[in-house]
């Protein structure tokens, strides 16, 4: 019952099969999608090298520690990447309970810088406040990003994302260089145990009243209706759409594609693993696009840090 | 070998599909490797006479029936049933049921539904029940159509232990009495994999430990869904390789008596 995997230290990859064996697959399932007929889709693959760069999952989460599995399930993600080709996971930690108080935030936070040294390139850092705890929330980001090396923000759902009360952190956010994951969904009907969500379109807005921030519209495909979203973000540039989430809806990422642009498409699982992974490999689109959408994109985002 | 027990043909009333024609579908199965697919039609889960479903697909399904398997999608609340079964069975060759308890409105204890599921068997068939179709999240302003409970399942297998039964699209099985070990139900189900966690939670793993790597089976869920999420977890997943030609082929070729 065992099937060869690699193991990660912080000399990278120890043993076993290749951790490009999944994406190789994602290079043969483009070669396989050229014979496809794209229906409804821009899309034409003629082949192309295997995805060259990083695979960056841009939307990841470890374990709150009043978990008491936290340390094991914090390892099993490392080990899903491994399996899976991710080299990298952009973390964040969350109060199990919200909104998030700045005693709860800053003690996520903390526990993220630890993970951060304990796998040791292989976990990048969302700095997670609640924009409502004001000056208390700028400060954490500044201090996340300036002294802990966080590569960005992560905002959940305790205000919409176009209340004044978030834009302190997004203007500190556009001073420092990183971008900010924003939670997101649409459905059509009201949301009642997350009624201060928001939505690619609350999000739109967002992007277009600060044009110089860095915005990442979360999981796509875990947040209602994807073909709403993905449109609502369309007329937004420096508005990402991340394709993590557990629905495995086929075109999805092609939509996004054609739709906002290749360059404005960002990896990610959310914990949806084979999920994330799946989706891109299946997409109907040419290997330097799917490489642009599991690493170059979000390497160019974070290659703006002003820090 | 690779058998998908979980696939469609047709359109879908709230999203469009791509790779929804015999041909097309073939071409996207040739390039993930894929020799058969169970197809049913994607159309009868909301048209009235689903029915029509059935005959739009035994159409679109003539001359490929060495790789694509239709099956039928029967509503028991819907007139003329018992002759849209004897059709489907008889005429189409259809070797199995689809069944949309929460779309088409009715319980799976409802007597008439007891009667199809017996009617079915007699005739051979099993019955294949997808717990959702797609998110409800992103469900239309139209409808709201919840996932078909775990615990409804559970009564069903109960009340029929001499039907076979394919449950698709679900997860959460190890939380409910289907997927526990000595859990007193008859073996007379099996699991489709497309929803299921390969890696984290592992409930595929979990599955396998606790009811056998013959109670799994391959299916994908395409073309709503993409493919290869389905082709990956088995790639991941942390087991022998003959558990996985089981899961790939050998298991659905047992339960659909290939």
């Amino acid at each position: 019952m065992t099937t060869p995997q690699t193991t990660w230290s912080s000399q990278g990859p120890q043993a076993g099969i290749s951790r490009r064996a999944i994406l190789r697959n994602s290079a043969a399932a483009a070669l396989g999608a050229a014979v496809l007929p794209s229906v409804g889709d821009t899309a034409s693959v003629s082949g192309g090298p295997l995805p060259k760069g990083k695979v960056i999952d841009c939307h990841a989460h470890l374990t709150h520690h009043s978990r008491a599995t936290w340390e094991a399930d914090d390892r099993k993600l490392i080990d899903a990447a491994d399996k899976l080709g991710i080299d990298q996971l952009c973390c964040s930690i969350l109060t199990p309970k919200r909104p998030s108080t700045a005693a709860g935030f800053r003690e996520c936070n903390q526990w993220l810088a630890e993970a951060i040294r304990r796998f040791p390139g292989r976990v990048l850092g969302y700095c997670y406040v609640n924009p409502g705890c004001g000056p208390e929330a700028v400060d954490e980001v500044r201090r996340c990003v300036e002294e802990r090396g966080f590569i960005g923000v992560k905002l959940y759902n305790e205000h919409l994302c176009t209340e004044p009360v978030v834009f302190p952190i997004v203007e500190l956010a556009i001073e420092l260089g990183v971008p900010i994951l924003h939670h997101a969904g649409h459905s059509h009907y009201f949301v009642e145990d997350q009624p201060h969500m928001s939505d690619g379109g609350h999000l739109a807005e967002l992007a277009r009243r600060y044009p110089e921030a860095m915005l990442i519209c979360a999981h796509i495909s875990g947040g209602g209706d994807w073909e709403w979203t993905v449109k609502a973000a369309r007329h937004a540039p420096n508005l990402m759409l991340d394709t993590s989430g557990s629905v495995t809806d086929a075109g999805t990422v092609e939509m996004a594609v054609r739709v906002a642009g290749v360059e404005r498409v960002v990896f990610g699982c959310d914990s949806s693993m084979t999920a994330g992974v799946g989706k891109v490999r299946g997409a109907s689109l040419s290997a330097s696009d799917k490489e642009k959408i599991l690493g170059g994109n979000i390497t160019r985002l974070l290659g703006r840090r002003k820090a | 070998m690779m058998i998908d027990v979980n696939a469609y043909l047709g359109h879908f009333a709230f999203r469009r599909l791509r790779h929804n024609t015999a041909d097309s579908l073939l071409t996207l199965m040739d390039a993930r490797k894929i020799d058969k697919a169970v197809v049913s039609s994607a159309a009868a889960i909301t048209y009235r006479n689903a029915q029509a479903g059935n005959e739009e697909v035994a159409e679109e399904t003539k001359g490929h029936r060495d790789r694509l398997i239709p099956f039928a999608v029967i509503n028991p609340f819907y007139a003329g049933w018992q002759d849209d079964l004897k059709t489907c069975r008889e005429e189409f060759g259809m070797r199995g049921l689809r069944l949309y308890p929460k779309w088409h409105n009715y319980s799976l204890s409802d007597p008439c539904c007891r009667e199809l599921i017996a009617a079915a068997t007699e005739r051979g068939m099993v019955i294949s029940i997808p717990m959702r179709v797609e998110d409800n999240r992103q469900r239309s302003w139209l409808l709201n159509i919840p996932d078909v409970p775990l615990a409804e399942i559970v009564e069903l297998v109960k009340a029929h232990p001499d039907a076979r039964f394919l449950l698709l699209n679900g997860l959460g099985y190890t939380s409910s009495p289907l997927g526990r070990k000595n859990n007193g139900l008859p073996a007379n189900y099996a699991i489709e994999l497309s929803r299921l966690s390969a890696v984290l939670a592992n409930e595929l793993g979990q599955l396998i430990a606790n009811l056998g790597v013959e109670r799994l089976l391959f299916g994908t869920g395409m073309p709503f869904s993409y493919p290869d999420p389905a082709l990956v977890k088995l790639e991941v997943l942390d087991a022998s390789e003959s558990d996985k030609e089981k899961i790939r082929s050998q298991n659905a070729a047992t339960w659909l008596r290939l």
